[in-house]
């Protein structure tokens, strides 16, 4: 755990504070789950260890392996270490008709790894998503919470180098 | 086409992010004549606009908020359906990005009219710049008494939540949204009992697409006459936004009054990409059976596409051009599918599998002389035999891709190949 | 209550009725997976579709209720006939088809339904087959293995833990196609109830530790029959083979187990393999045991109990929870033939066992199946008598002539030799039972019964329900029901006593018994019946002496 402080389910202080906050908005425990999944992924470096997800379960008071069922039924939650940046290119029709496969060549001959495999230096790891919305500016790939929009193998190159 | 848009009026004028700039702008006094009128009258405004939900099933707005019981003692809730997700869908996110209050205001509209006091804006968890627009704009309503325990002076009591998906293209859903919503798997429900009845935590609820709901302030404004009169008829009625993307010149959302021809569609767009034929094209999402060019007169709304076999979903229109393969288009259709299959009814779960293997086979040149009969016999079995539709949805383009490009599957497995040159669209023209 | 008609025939069922019980009423069967009748209905393995009248598509049968008069039901149907078709092609796709090394095969639901349900050809090629590598042998916790390959995501087990157990160790993973059931890690399936999701498994993704390879389910003969491991009275399916219990599983019983019964119960039988048989009748002569006839070794007894008065003090019993209530009865007319107030019976407490029923469940204290059906028949002490605690913590075995122990098994203190030894102090010991213990090796006269699986009887369970259960095979060697041998030796007493079955025991018992009026050993209901306290002591009336027929 990222904090120091740490809550009786094992949570850090800091996301056990986070979702207090969004408590009062529901008329469940359970319904807190996702924000929750959220809030402790983004803390752990973009992924949910088991120690993580049993933090979880116990802080809301269900069950681990419901809370795992829920972790591995959403595509944005990981249950594997994930690169710094995480990049999502959308390769659903759109985009694909609009050059999405070569993005995907871009990143790997970039990054020198294949898909879903986090690069050495844990800089990086790239998947394919389906459609994130973005059809008009296709392709298009998602690094972290950024779109990034009418791309070109050339500009995918660039922005990954500048990826710190 | 001449066409004054409604919809999308304000997502050149980035003043509106603010209660300000979007009062300004004419905001919130749809809300501020609606919190004066009894809330049975809005629903009644509602239903004569003929206004039918712009998510993809089209069904008429105004006889679903009819359906929440009146009075009772469980709470009532409005869900905003923001999991925009269906492929090709992206007017949602335009919407929301660039005018959030609009559908604020159109919340806020519908939860006063069937007595819901709480609203839960559930929004796709990859949305995360329109998620943070929307809770900027919520935390200025709440400041601006727009939202709250007194809307607009009214003594209405309103509270309205941002609630962040996970990447799960079913939860778009109604119910398989209400279980995220709840914490869950998002696994659609057993029909009935239907949401107006138990719905989120076993309250009665209402569940509306973002488009939906932009669109009620306008009716309460300028009444459900004004709405009808835009359209092609009586059922078909409203602005409506395309989402058109693939080989066009400028995709992107069009407003356009409902019930545009596709070729009017493709000329708006700026035409054909690079000036290439039209070969087929999707009027409704990744769902809707794909249709061939000849068909590019046709009305895109919802019931002439029905007639003809196809639907307007969400109006997310793809145009696909001369050098694309369909079999291919249909695999990775037929690929997303078994991907977002939520796992739970057998046809689906079984079927979304099976139907990206073998077309996927046959892409790659090993289709079976069987796999047309296969193709039509499975997607026959997927059809209206599962809980929610995803699994027809599945079959939208694996069937029309055997039915209407029939002679394009046959050559893939006759000669063992694609028959199309293979196409890079960077790369430099044709063969790689 | 409404009227539904299902091909062509109408019934009315109570509002509510789902569609596949409705139809099971009239002896329609609809084929289903996912629908148990006690798990929360979720319509997800789509085979019970049925055609409505009135109703576009096809509906699942059991999520559709019948709330009104109307409705028209088809089950027997060609659009119904070609959905059930699809949906069997969709589960078979992907499953392994190992019939020949599975353990469900034979009491598989895919086998079951693919035969009257299914096509004889497949179009799925081979190699494109989903499988789950390393996930054909899963355990899930100590009873329970899964093979996710055979797996057809019902969610039964899932619902079971969730709704019946409440443990919700199992959950649905992942999803589509890839979807699978597991536990979380370092949370395996451990509860009390675990085998019962090996039972709703409609396949063989889940099979029984235990049972796993351990016979063919088609070599196995199968008798109604009630677990002995407490005092719920679990109805079990007792399934053998050559004179061997193979396997116990849950027999419905709405009242009293429902469809469940617990781990624990499942492995009681174990206990038949874990000691040694006693064979034979046995008597101590010189000293020496010695093999003799039963005729002999009942001679020997009645010669023993015969002697009545003096110095050497009175015979006392000392029953167990293992006796039926028709075993009890003699044993306690055997004490009244030789004026004996000393009748007892001892029975473990075990760990509470608790077995979910609609009613909310039942329930187990004792380590053994029939206390309350034992004392109710008269083993319970007489004035100045003797209690179990005297025998088996006190001294009173010194002042006993004899001192018959049945069984010899009858809980932990029979193995323990400060208690062999205490009750050894008796003039004369005869032990009975199944097993030859150290204390059958105490005994001066050891004689063989038969185990519950090779006799007749009934019990009585923690709620006063008296249940029958029926011999599965005959008892081995030397062994006999108690109840032939002791009708041997009463006829010793009493030339007149001809009871030699359950069935006749209690018939006569019931006479004697005021909680018993009425009933007969073959009107007992399927389900047993609760047996109402009288206001007067629910033992035997009276200090009738002639129960047997007539005074000696």
């Amino acid at each position: 755990m990222a904090s120091d402080a740490v809550t009786k389910a094992g949570l850090s202080s800091s996301a056990g504070a986070q979702i207090e906050t969004l408590r009062s908005r529901y008329p469940t425990a359970r319904a807190l789950l996702l924000p929750a999944l959220h809030i402790v992924q983004k803390e752990n470096s973009g992924w949910l260890p088991e120690t993580a997800i049993e933090a979880v379960a116990d802080y809301l008071e269900l069950p681990a392996s419901e809370v795992m069922g829920v972790v591995t039924f959403y595509d944005m939650y990981h249950e594997r270490p994930v690169g710094r940046h995480r990049i999502r290119v959308c390769t659903n029709l759109s985009c694909m008709l609009r050059g999405s496969e070569e993005i995907m060549e871009a990143l790997h001959t970039e990054l020198g790894v294949e898909e879903g495999v986090v690069t050495s230096d844990g800089r990086c790891s790239f998947v394919h998503f389906e459609c994130l919305g973005s059809c008009d500016t296709a392709p298009m790939m998602m690094v972290d919470d950024e779109y990034h929009e009418n791309l070109t193998p050339e500009s995918t190159a660039r922005i990954v180098r500048e990826l710190k | 086409m001449k066409f004054e848009p409604v919809l999308l009026k304000n997502i050149n004028n980035p003043a509106v992010l603010t209660v300000k700039g979007y009062r300004d702008a004419g905001g919130y006094a749809g809300l501020a004549q609606s919190l004066k009128l009894e809330p049975d009258a809005i629903t009644e405004e509602v239903k004569k606009s003929g206004l039918r939900g712009r998510g993809g099933a089209g069904f008429p707005c105004g006889m679903k908020w009819s359906f929440i019981p009146k009075g009772g003692n469980k709470p009532k809730y409005l869900v905003c359906n923001a999991d925009e997700s269906e492929p090709g869908t992206f007017k949602d996110r335009l919407l929301m990005e660039r005018d959030p209050h609009s559908l604020i205001e159109g919340c806020a509209i519908c939860c006063y009219a069937v007595g819901a006091s709480t609203c839960y804006i559930y929004i796709r968890g990859e949305y995360t710049y329109a998620a943070d627009v929307l809770e900027a704009a919520l935390r200025d309503a709440y400041d601006a008494g727009i939202l709250g325990h007194n809307v607009m002076g009214s003594g209405f009591k309103l509270d309205m939540y941002v609630h962040r998906g996970a990447g799960a293209y079913i939860c778009g859903e109604e119910t398989g949204m209400l279980e995220s919503l709840e914490g869950k798997r998002g696994q659609p429900r057993v029909k009935p009992p239907f949401p107006a009845v138990v719905g989120a935590f076993g309250c009665p609820t209402v569940i509306n697409n973002v488009e939906t709901l932009c669109n009620v302030q306008h009716i309460v404004t300028r009444g459900a006459e004004w709405f009808k009169s835009i359209g092609t008829d009586e059922r078909n009625t409203g602005p409506k936004l395309y989402a058109v993307s693939g080989h066009v010149e400028r995709p992107g959302t069009y407003e356009l009054p409902m019930g545009v021809t596709l070729q009017e569609l493709i000329d708006i767009c700026g035409g054909m990409y690079k000036g290439r034929e039209l070969k087929a094209f999707i009027p409704g999402g990744a769902s809707a059976p794909m249709l061939p060019a000849t068909m590019r007169g046709i009305k895109m709304d919802f019931d002439t596409l029905a007639k003809a076999g196809s639907m307007l979903g969400s109006a997310a229109v793809m145009i696909l051009d001369e050098t694309t393969c369909m079999v291919r288009a249909a695999a990775r259709l037929a690929k997303f599918f078994a991907h977002e299959s939520c796992g739970q009814c057998t046809p689906c779960r079984e079927g979304t599998n099976w139907a990206a293997i073998v077309l996927g086979r046959i892409e790659k040149g090993h289709g079976l002389a069987t796999d047309m009969d296969l193709m039509l016999r499975m997607t026959q079995n997927m059809s209206g035999t599962t809980i929610c539709a995803l699994s027809d949805a599945a079959v939208g383009p694996a069937r029309s891709v055997v039915v209407n490009f029939r002679e394009e599957v046959e050559q893939h497995i006759k000669e063992q190949r694609c028959p199309l040159p293979q196409q890079r669209f960077f790369g430099n023209g044709a063969a790689n | 209550m409404p009227t539904v008609t299902i091909d062509g025939r109408a019934l009315e069922v109570e509002a509510g009725t789902n569609l596949v019980d409705a139809a099971l009423r009239v002896g329609i069967e609809i084929p289903h997976y996912c629908y148990h009748p006690r798990l929360s209905i979720v319509g997800q393995c789509r085979m019970c579709l049925v055609k409505i009248d009135g109703m576009g598509k096809l509906q699942t049968a059991c999520s559709t209720q019948v709330f009104k008069d109307g409705m028209v039901v088809h089950v027997d149907h060609p659009e119904v006939k070609a959905g059930q078709e699809g949906v069997m092609e969709f589960l078979l796709i992907n499953h392994p088809l190992d019939c020949p090394i599975c353990d469900q095969a034979g009491e598989c639901g895919l086998q079951d339904y693919s035969f009257k349900h299914g096509q004889s050809f497949s179009r799925f090629s081979f190699e494109d087959k989903r499988t789950y590598p390393e996930k054909e042998r899963i355990p899930l916790g100590p009873n329970v293995l899964l093979n996710m390959n055979r797996c057809i995501q019902c969610t039964r087990c899932i619902r079971f833990t969730r709704e019946i157990s409440k443990t919700s160790e199992l959950a649905f993973f992942e999803r589509g196609a890839a979807t699978e059931i597991g536990v979380f890690p370092g949370q395996p399936l451990d509860n009390e109830l675990s085998t019962c999701v090996v039972d709703i498994c409609p396949v063989g993704a889940l099979t029984s530790t235990r049972f796993r390879f351990a016979e063919r389910v088609w070599y196995l003969d199968k008798k109604p029959s009630l677990c002995t491991g407490c005092d719920v009275g679990c109805n079990v399916t007792l399934e053998h083979r050559l004179g061997a219990i193979k396997r116990y599983k849950p027999r419905f019983n709405p009242d009293v187990n429902d469809y469940w019964m617990c781990d624990y119960g499942r492995g009681t039988f174990e206990r038949y393999k874990q000691l040694p048989r006693l064979a034979a009748p046995r008597v101590r002569r010189a000293g020496e045991l010695t093999t003799v006839s039963w005729k002999d070794a009942l001679d020997a007894a009645f010669n023993k109990l015969r002697v009545r008065g003096g110095s050497e003090g009175q015979p006392a019993i000392l029953g167990s929870g293992f006796l039926t209530t028709e075993e009890a009865y003699l044993w306690s007319q055997l004490a009244r033939q030789v004026g004996s107030p000393h009748r007892s019976v001892w029975v473990d407490s075990g760990p509470p066992r608790h077995i979910p029923n609609p009613q909310g469940g039942i329930t187990g204290r004792d380590a053994a199946p029939n206390r309350r059906g034992a004392e109710l028949a008269g083993l319970t002490p007489g004035d100045g008598g003797f209690d179990a605690e005297d025998l088996l913590v006190g001294d009173a075995a010194a002042q006993c002539s004899v001192l018959i122990v049945t069984d010899s098994d009858f809980g932990k203190a029979a193995h323990d030799p400060k208690v062999i030894e205490r009750l050894r102090r008796a003039k004369t010991l005869i032990v009975l039972g199944w097993a030859d213990t150290a204390l059958a090796q105490a005994a001066d006269i050891a004689l063989p019964l038969a185990t519950h699986a090779e006799r007749d009887g009934t019990f009585v369970n923690a709620e006063n329900r008296l249940q029958r259960f029926a011999r599965a095979f005959p008892a081995t060697g030397e062994a006999r029901p108690a109840v032939e041998a002791l009708r041997e030796l009463l006829a010793r007493f009493d030339t007149k006593f001809t009871a030699d079955s359950a069935a006749a025991v209690f018939d006569l018992m019931a006479k004697q018994i005021p909680a018993l009026a009425g009933l007969t050993y073959s009107s007992l209901p399927a389900t047993g019946v609760v047996l109402r306290p009288t206001p007067s002591s629910p033992t035997v009336s009276g200090t009738d002496t002639t129960a047997l027929g007539s005074a000696s």
